[in-house]
Order: structure tokens, then C-alpha cells, then sequence
């Protein structure tokens, strides 16, 4: 799982502690990864994903449907789930202030034993750690 | 013309550093089946 994940385009390394069960991916400097990449990546390898977490860098939007998304680059977002946090975001979608978070994209639903994200990511955000 | 170019640099230099400061830092996950 180490290597089929070390190839997919934009990683640039990959820890895997079998204790916890915990991968730590780091993206390369350019950060243009795609997480929905990762997760086939690790079911094609035959592993099932639990849960996913990231901390990113970038910008609130309003997407093209109207819903608050968080946007890594000019051509990859994440629309943002509900929550006490992104209530707080409202306020700066289409400002040009970029911000940290820590958010969850992907977690297995309870009772299903395969995991694999059909439906796209959405992000909850968990922590803001600056603002800028 | 010198302060000019250097204010172009600037702004081109500002512009390059806003874009370079979206992105995805670091991913983490929980898997499952690992042996």
C-alpha cells in the first residue's frame, strides 16, 4: 500500500505506522494532490479507508451551486458540511483571506464494511488554525 | 524605469507567493484490513 500510495501523482512520501493503522501522506511542495485519488488508491490496494483528515491552506468560495466550499487551488474545492465552524466562514467566502484548517473529508459510514468514497468529498471543518 | 520594473517584480513576486499559499499540506488516514 506504501508504494501503490507513494506513486500516485503529487505524494511525495508516505508513513504507514500498523499499530494505529494510521497513514501520514505528505504532498509535494506544490501540495497538488488529490485526495479521492488516495482513498481508490488505498481500496485498489486493498486496504479500506475508515477515515481521511487534512490540513490545508486556502480560500472560502461560493461555488457554482451556491454552496461554501474551500478551495486548495484555482482548480480543486471541497464544499464545506455544515457545522459550528463553517458558520463562521460565511463571512469570508470570496474574500481573498486564505486560512489553515483541519478538516475531515471522508469517513466510512457506520455498519458499511468496504470503504471507497463514491460520492464526492465534502469537508468538515474540525479546527481554523490562522487566518490571514 | 528602475522603480518600474522593480514595482512590476513586486507584484509579480506577491501575486506567485498568494497562489503557492493555497494547498494541501498534509493527509492523514485510518485504515482498515492493514496486515
Amino acid at each position: 500500500m506504501k508504494q501503490h500510495l507513494g506513486r500516485q501523482s503529487g505524494v511525495q512520501s508516505v508513513e504507514v505506522s500498523l499499530i494505529d493503522g494510521k497513514v501520514q501522506v505528505t504532498p509535494k511542495e506544490d501540495g497538488r494532490i488529490d485526495p479521492a485519488q488516495l482513498i481508490q488508491a488505498t481500496y485498489d490496494s486493498g486496504v479500506s479507508v475508515a477515515e481521511m483528515q487534512m490540513t490545508a491552506r486556502g480560500k472560502v468560495i461560493k461555488d457554482s451551486s451556491g454552496n461554501l466550499a474551500f478551495a486548495t487551488s484555482p482548480n480543486q474545492s471541497f464544499v464545506i458540511s455544515q457545522n459550528e465552524l463553517s458558520q463562521g466562514l460565511e463571512a469570508l467566502a470570496g474574500s481573498t483571506t486564505v486560512i489553515t484548517i483541519r478538516g475531515e473529508l471522508y469517513k466510512k459510514p457506520p455498519g458499511k464494511k468496504k470503504g471507497g468514497a463514491s460520492a464526492p468529498l465534502k469537508l468538515t471543518i474540525l479546527e481554523i488554525q490562522n487566518k490571514r | 524605469m528602475k522603480a518600474k520594473k522593480l514595482g512590476l517584480l513586486l507584484l509579480l513576486g506577491v501575486t506567485l507567493s498568494l497562489v503557492s499559499q493555497a494547498q494541501i499540506q498534509h493527509i492523514e488516514m485510518r485504515v482498515e484490513g492493514m496486515t
